[in-house]
C-alpha cells in the first residue's frame, strides 16, 4: 500500500523533474543561441523517459502536452505567453505533441509487454518450484508445509491449508505460514461447516470470515482447501488467481499420486496379510485335524484289541468319543473364523435339495449309527443355489443338536418344500426331545450363548454350532429360526433359502 | 477275505495315521509297506510288486496328485486317496487323474476296510474282463447291458436312454466315486461345459424310478462336492 501511494506522489514530480530538466537545457540552448528543434528533442526525450518510468498511458500523454505547452510558454515568441506569433510554430506544436504521444504509447506499451513477461516468467518459476518440491514429499504434511511456504512466499501473505481426510471429512487443524521459516498448527472452529460450504462450492471460492478458501479437487474426492487471508485474496488480479489456481492444480497432483501410492502400499499389505491368516488357518487346520484323526485311530485300535466287556474298551470309546467332539469343534472353529472375517466366499451352485439332504445323513449316519432320521423331500426335483458344503455343514450342526436332545427310538426328521409363490426352499429340522425353554429361544443363534438349563455335566459345546448355522443361512440371503413345536413335544429349527439369484450374485 | 497277502503301500508322513492303517491292514491280513515321502512311494513301486495304494495327498515333498499321474503312465493298481475334509477340489482332481476312491480324515477302520472291499473287487474285475458281463446286479436292481434293460426286484422299469446311460455308467464302477465332471464328459460328451443342472435333474429322474426315497438313496449316493457312487451292497 505504501508503494502505492509513493507511486501516486512519485510520478507527477517525475513529470515536474523532467519537464523542468527540459526546460532548463532548452534554456541553456537558447542563451547559447542553438536553434529550437533541439529545444524541441529535448522535450521529446524529457516525454520519452517519462512514459518509460511512469506507469500507464496517462502520464505520458500528460507530460506530452505538457511539453508542448511549455515549449510554447518559454520558447516561442512571444515569450512567457500560450499566443505565437509565427503561425508555422502551430504545425511544430502538433508535430511535437503528435510525436510525443506516439512515442509514449509505444514505451508505454513495451513496458507493458515485459512486466507481463515478467509476471509469467514468474508464475512458471513458482509453480516450477512448487512441483519440484512436491515430488520429493513422502507424506501428505510434507506437501502441505511446501505449499504453504510457497504459496505465501508467491502472494506474501501468511497462506494456510487444511487437509481432508480420506473420508472426505476436514481434519481438525490447519497449517499456516507464520513467517519465512515458521508454520504453525491451527484449531479450525467448525470442521462440518466448512465441509459443507466447500461441497456446496460449484466453481472459484468460499469466502469466509478470515480466508478466502480454495478447494483442492483430486481425481476422486476433495484432499483439502488452500486458505488465502481475506485482504490478500481481495487484491489478488486475474493473473495472480491464475496462478494459484495452476499452483492448487500440482497440490492436488501431489496429493492424488500420493493417495494412490498409499492404496497401493496399504492393498499390498492386506494382500501379506491374507497369505499369513490363510497359512495361519491351513497350518491349525492341519495340525489339529492330523492328531485328532490318529488319536480317533487309534482309540479304534485299542477298542478293536479289547472284548466289549472290558473296561479298556469304554475307556478307549471314550477317547474316541471325545477326539471326534473336538474334530467337530475344530470344523466350526474354522468356518467361524473364515465367516466372521467376512471372508467367506458363498460359491452358490443350483444344487439339488434332496442330495444335500441325503448326503448329510448318510454322514450323519455313519457318525450315529443308531439313530434313524426320517427325510421328506418334494416328488417334484428342487433345485436351490447354495453353496452345498455350508449348508451341509448347517444341516450337520442342526442334526447333531437333535441327536444330542433326543434318544435312540425317537424319531428326528428332516424335509425341505418350496413356499408357495416359489421364493424361497424352506428346511425343517424336527426332534423329539426336551425342547428349547423360553428364555433361549431370543438368544439360541447368539455366539457363545449356552443354556443355563442343561445340566452342568452335559456335553454341549460351546455355542458355536447354531451361531455358525445362523451365520452361513445370512449369508446365503436367507433366515433361520429355532421354535418348539406345537403337535407334540421337542423342537424345530426352520431355516429358508432364497429361490432367486440377486442380480450381483454369480451362479455357476 | 483275502487268499492272496495283497500287498499294500501306505504313503503318509504322519506316523499315528500310518501306524493305524497298517495295523487294521495286518488285521485283515494284508500286506503293508510304508512310505513318508513321495521319492519313497516311487521307489517301492518300482522295487516292489504292490496291489493297492493308500496315498496321502498332503506330503512333505511334492504333491500327492503327481504320484496318481505318475502311477497311471504304466499302471492301473487301486489307488485311494486320503485326504483332509475341506479339499474337495483336489479330491475331485485326483479322481479325475485315475484315483479310484478316497477317505476323508477321520475315518475308521470300517470305513477304511469298505474301500479296499471295493478297490480290490475293482482290481480282480478288471482282470476277469467285465465286459465279457451281459449282466450286472448290484442288490435288487439289474441291468441287463446287452438288451439295454433295467430291473428293479425282477420287475423291468422303464429308463429313457439317458437315464440307462448314466445307470450302465456307474453299474461299470461299482463302488468307485464318479466325479460329476467325469459323468457329464462321459454322458453328454467333451463339448458339453460343466453344466451340472442337467445332470443333477437326470439323476432326480433316475432315483425316483430305482430308489424308495430318492433324499435316502440305496444306490446311488450322492458325494455333495465331489461327485456320485454306486454303493456296493
Amino acid at each position: 500500500m505504501n508503494a502505492n501511494i509513493g507511486k501516486k506522489v512519485l510520478q507527477p514530480l517525475l513529470i515536474v523533474g523532467f519537464l523542468f530538466g527540459a526546460s532548463l537545457i532548452g534554456y541553456i540552448f537558447n542563451i547559447n543561441g542553438f536553434p529550437e528543434t533541439n529545444i524541441v528533442i529535448i522535450y521529446l526525450l524529457a516525454v520519452h523517459m517519462i512514459s518509460w518510468l511512469s506507469s500507464g498511458y496517462f502520464w505520458g500523454i500528460l507530460a506530452s502536452l505538457g511539453a508542448t505547452f511549455i515549449f510554447n510558454y518559454f520558447f516561442t515568441e512571444p515569450y512567457f505567453t500560450f499566443s505565437v506569433y509565427d503561425s508555422s510554430y502551430i504545425i511544430t506544436f502538433i508535430t511535437m505533441t503528435m510525436i510525443a504521444l506516439i512515442t509514449g504509447t509505444i514505451t508505454s506499451h513495451a513496458k507493458k509487454s515485459a512486466a507481463g513477461a515478467r509476471q509469467r516468467e514468474a508464475e512458471t518459476k513458482a509453480v516450477y518450484n512448487l512441483t519440484n518440491h512436491l515430488t520429493d514429499a513422502k507424506e501428505v504434511y510434507e506437501i502441505v508445509g511446501f505449499a504453504v511456504s510457497e504459496i505465501s512466499a508467491c502472494f506474501m501473505c501468511r497462506a494456510a491449508c487444511l487437509c481432508f481426510r480420506e473420508d472426505g471429512f476436514p481434519e481438525s487443524f490447519f497449517i499456516q505460514q507464520l513467517s519465512d521459516k515458521r508454520q504453525i498448527r491451527r484449531e479450525v472452529d467448525n470442521p462440518e461447516e466448512i465441509k459443507r460450504r466447500i461441497e456446496r462450492l460449484s466453481m472459484g471460492c468460499d469466502i469466509g470470515s478470515e480466508f478466502y478458501d480454495w478447494p483442492i479437487y483430486g481425481q476422486e474426492a476433495i484432499h483439502g482447501i488452500v486458505r488465502i487471508p481475506i485482504e490478500v485474496a481481495q487484491e489478488m488480479n486475474i493473473a495472480q488467481t491464475r496462478l494459484l489456481h495452476s499452483m492448487i492444480e500440482s497440490i492436488a497432483l501431489a496429493m492424488d499420486r500420493l493417495r494412490s501410492t498409499e492404496e497401493r502400499i496399504k492393498f499390498r499389505e492386506e494382500t501379506i496379510q491374507e497369505r499369513y491368516r490363510g497359512n495361519l488357518l491351513r497350518a491349525i487346520s492341519h495340525d489339529l485335524r492330523t492328531p485328532l484323526s490318529s488319536i480317533m485311530g487309534t482309540a479304534e485300535m485299542l477298542m478293536d484289541m479289547s472284548s466289549k466287556q472290558d473296561i479298556r474298551y469304554s475307556l478307549a470309546s471314550e477317547i474316541h468319543k471325545d477326539a471326534n467332539w473336538l474334530h467337530s469343534l475344530v470344523e466350526n472353529i474354522l468356518s467361524l473364523t473364515r465367516l466372521q472375517e467376512g471372508k467367506l466366499i458363498i460359491k452358490k451352485q443350483l444344487e439339488a435339495a434332496e442330495e444335500i439332504l441325503g448326503g448329510t445323513i448318510a454322514y450323519i449316519a455313519k457318525q450315529w449309527p443308531s439313530y434313524e432320521i426320517s427325510v421328506s423331500v418334494p416328488e417334484e426335483l428342487l433345485l436351490v443355489p447354495m453353496d452345498a458344503k455350508l449348508i451341509k455343514q448347517v444341516l450337520i450342526n442342526l442334526l447333531d443338536n437333535a441327536i444330542k436332545h433326543t434318544s435312540h427310538d425317537e424319531e428326528i426328521s428332516i424335509s425341505v418344500t418350496k413356499d408357495a409363490d416359489s421364493r424361497w426352499a424352506i428346511f425343517v429340522v424336527r426332534d423329539c426331545g426336551v425342547g428349547i425353554s423360553k428364555e433361549d429361544i431370543p438368544n439360541i443363534f447368539q455366539l457363545f450363548y449356552t443354556s443355563n438349563t442343561q445340566h452342568a455335566d452335559a456335553k454341549h459345546g460351546i455355542g458355536l454350532g447354531l451361531a455358525i448355522c445362523d451365520a452361513i443361512i445370512k449369508a446365503h440371503g436367507g433366515n433361520i429360526e429355532a421354535r418348539n413345536r406345537t403337535d407334540k413335544k421337542g423342537a424345530e429349527v426352520i431355516f429358508k433359502l432364497p429361490m432367486e439369484v440377486d442380480n450381483n450374485e454369480h451362479v455357476q | 477275505m483275502n487268499m492272496y497277502n495283497e500287498n499294500f503301500l501306505v504313503v503318509e508322513d504322519d506316523m499315528q495315521i500310518r501306524n493305524f492303517i497298517c495295523y487294521a491292514l495286518k488285521q485283515a491280513n494284508f500286506q503293508c509297506v510304508t512310505a513318508l515321502t513321495a521319492e519313497e512311494a516311487l521307489s517301492h513301486l518300482i522295487s516292489q510288486q504292490i496291489d493297492v495304494i493308500l496315498l496321502d495327498l498332503g506330503l512333505p515333498d511334492f504333491d500327492g496328485l503327481e504320484i496318481i499321474k505318475r502311477v497311471r503312465e504304466w499302471s492301473d493298481i487301486p489307488i485311494i486317496v486320503v485326504s483332509a475334509r475341506d479339499q474337495d477340489r483336489e479330491k475331485a482332481e485326483a479322481l479325475d487323474l485315475g484315483a479310484d476312491d478316497y477317505l476323508t480324515k477321520p475315518f475308521s477302520s470300517t470305513e477304511l476296510m469298505a474301500r479296499i472291499r471295493v478297490a480290490l473287487r475293482h482290481l480282480y474285475k478288471q482282470n476277469r474282463d467285465r465286459q465279457q458281463q451281459s449282466s450286472l446286479v448290484v442288490g435288487e436292481l439289474r441291468i441287463e447291458l446287452d438288451k439295454h434293460l433295467v430291473y428293479l426286484e425282477e420287475k423291468e422299469i422303464h429308463v429313457t436312454p439317458m437315464e440307462y446311460n448314466l445307470l450302465a455308467l456307474l453299474f461299470k464302477n461299482i463302488g468307485k466315486v464318479l466325479t460329476t465332471g467325469y459323468i457329464i464328459n462321459e454322458i453328454w460328451g467333451a463339448g458339453y461345459g460343466r453344466d451340472t443342472q442337467a445332470l443333477r435333474a437326470l439323476m432326480a429322474g433316475l432315483r425316483r424310478k430305482i430308489e424308495r426315497n430318492p433324499a435316502k438313496p440305496r444306490y446311488i449316493v450322492t458325494e455333495i462336492g465331489v461327485g456320485y457312487r454306486m454303493m456296493d451292497i
